[in-house]
């Protein structure tokens, strides 16, 4: 049983599976209400949302924009893997306080604080995945360009997605030609276990120094592809930048998502004191 | 042809960046689907590829080959699974960029095992220390959760030296030193003219850094290291109670968030008009 679980768990973490999630986390969901938003106003919801809860306190606020963050992350439509992650995140960073006061004899009051801590940071650990997971790459960069990021980092981003598939599949392959051309050594007592490790090790280590020298060649020609084109001229001309953002439109769907987006956080912000008032 | 040599150093310097960033991205966005270990505040930060951008600083232009480390980092691994912490990330972008960028100056003839030895284990030891230094900024900075704890800054102090030697001692020499040993010899000559440029020999080195960019380089740090004690705690800047309307604070807060606003829509206009101006 035990070894059935795990097995299917190894099998869900090869280096295909990881690879499928991270492109269909980039270019798999173009079709969401998020990834259709223009990207400026995205960018400028995130520096609410990402930043704003951090230097809140209150339990309800928080609360609300939680669920605010948690219905747009639903909306963005984001892979399995990167939720994995971010739920590994939470719970690396607040999780285990959790467990330890529960262990400690913590009553509700030790869980409040804890609460608003894990609520600051979901909520803005949710925003980011809802900005930067939820856009198409071409549009996030297009977006930073716009608002003054250096062009290096928005190329890096574009040319990141792009280029990923093509070395997690040549890692792979490096890695599996090692491993057909070396015996692993038998792991059943401690010493083969210690010997196995250092195999594997030095089986990554090695397989860096191919794709080092393959990497080498396809960054040479991308770039001398890029310089044909002009590459370095454009990045700071303001009139190729004029060109390359004019697809940026901000239209009514843009107003709805900021309208609403403001109305909640708004109402967030108002519930202590209309409960106040009330009470 | 002074111009012609300059564009051709500046297409090189691009090839560089592009090739650190790739690869060293590949490698982290790797290590981040392995869980990393937390022990309350103290992260102990098993950077196991560093061996990579080491390497490449050793061989190349150090600079775009530390910018190129830390781009990579920050969009595979960070941008690209939706890991963006904002500016806590500023941390380790700068203490990443700074230990690669020393080791690769203080490399001058990568035939020379022992000083490449020497950057890489020199260049470990400072990264870890500096990542430690501000772990433990932070506590000092953000007390207000460890107040119950007697005795912690103690215990703190303890956990982050042993932090620091266990990864120092075992992923610093088995992760950073030996693979580093292993790859600088057999690429040294073999990869740089597949970017069409020289080997770097002992002559044409690159410069030592100045005592302005060592400076400047302290001065991104502090900043680096208040920016994270700032994410790290999350002070209540604004304390939010029911009663806030008959406050002082909530005026001021009124006005900071009026001029947040403002300041944002007169970028946005301004940005607007210089683009359409163009």
């Amino acid at each position: 049983m035990l070894e059935k679980l795990s097995e299917n768990v190894m099998d869900k973490v090869s280096i295909d599976f990881l690879r499928n999630q991270v492109l269909r986390n980039a270019y798999g969901n173009d079709d969401t209400p998020i990834a259709k938003l223009d990207p400026r106003v995205l960018i400028v919801w995130y520096l609410f949302f990402g930043l704003v809860p951090w230097f809140l306190s209150d339990v309800t606020v928080l609360l609300g924009l939680f669920l605010f963050c948690a219905v747009t992350t639903r909306l963005a439509r984001v892979a399995p893997l990167v939720l994995f992650v971010f739920a590994l995140g939470v719970f690396s960073q607040t999780g285990y306080l959790l467990i330890v006061a529960l262990f400690f004899g913590g009553s509700v009051e030790t869980l409040v604080p804890l609460l608003v801590l894990t609520l600051k940071v979901t909520t803005c650990s949710l925003a980011s995945i809802t900005v930067f997971s939820g856009l198409d790459p071409d549009r996030l960069s297009n977006g930073l360009l716009w608002f003054g990021c250096p062009e290096r980092l928005s190329f890096s981003i574009s040319f990141a997605y792009r280029i990923l598939p093509i070395m997690f599949e040549e890692l792979q392959n490096i890695l599996l030609s090692f491993r057909l051309r070396g015996q692993a050594p038998a792991h059943d007592t401690l010493m083969g276990k210690l010997r196995w490790l250092v195999y594997q090790v030095k089986t990554i280590v090695q397989s860096f120094y191919p794709l080092m020298l393959n990497m080498a060649k396809r960054s040479r020609t991308t770039v001398e592809a890029l310089e044909l084109k002009g590459y370095r001229y454009a990045s700071s001309n303001m009139d190729v930048l004029k060109i390359k953002l004019s697809s940026l439109a901000i239209g009514r769907n843009d107003l709805i998502f900021a309208a609403v987006s403001i109305v909640w956080a708004a109402l967030c912000f108002a519930l202590p004191v209309l409960a106040g008032v009330l009470l | 042809m002074t111009t012609t040599a300059s564009k051709g150093a500046q297409a090189h310097k691009l090839m560089v960046f592009v090739l650190s960033m790739s690869l060293y991205g590949l490698a982290t966005l790797v290590s981040e689907l392995i869980p990393s270990v937390q022990v309350g505040i103290v992260e102990f930060s098993v950077e196991f590829f560093l061996f990579i951008p080491l390497t490449l600083a050793m061989l190349f232009d150090p600079l775009s080959v530390a910018l190129g480390a830390a781009t990579g980092e920050l969009v595979f691994s960070e941008i690209m699974l939706g890991q963006f912490g904002g500016i806590g990330e500023l941390e380790k972008f700068l203490t990443v960029t700074i230990a690669i960028y020393i080791a690769g100056t203080l490399v001058r003839d990568p035939r020379n095992l022992k000083a490449v030895a020497a950057a890489a284990i020199g260049a470990t030891a400072l990264q870890l220390a500096m990542s430690a230094g501000v772990d433990i900024l932070k506590v000092i900075f953000a007390v207000e959760e460890f107040e119950a704890v007697p005795g912690l800054p103690e215990s703190v102090f303890f956990t982050e030296g042993f932090a620091f030697l266990n990864d120092l001692l075992f992923s610093g020499i088995l992760f950073c030193l030996l693979p580093t040993l292993f790859l600088v010899p057999r690429l040294y000559g073999k990869i740089e003219p597949l970017l069409g440029m020289k080997p770097r020999t002992a002559e044409d080195a690159p410069e030592v850094p100045s005592v302005k960019l060592v400076l400047g380089a302290v001065a991104c740090f502090v900043v680096a290291v208040l920016a994270a004690c700032l994410s790290k705690a999350g002070f209540s800047l604004i304390e939010w109670e029911a009663e806030w309307a008959e406050s002082t604070g909530a005026i001021f807060t009124g006005l900071g968030v009026a001029a947040v606003i403002a300041i944002v829509a007169a970028f946005c206009l301004h940005r607007n008009a210089t683009l359409s101006r163009a």
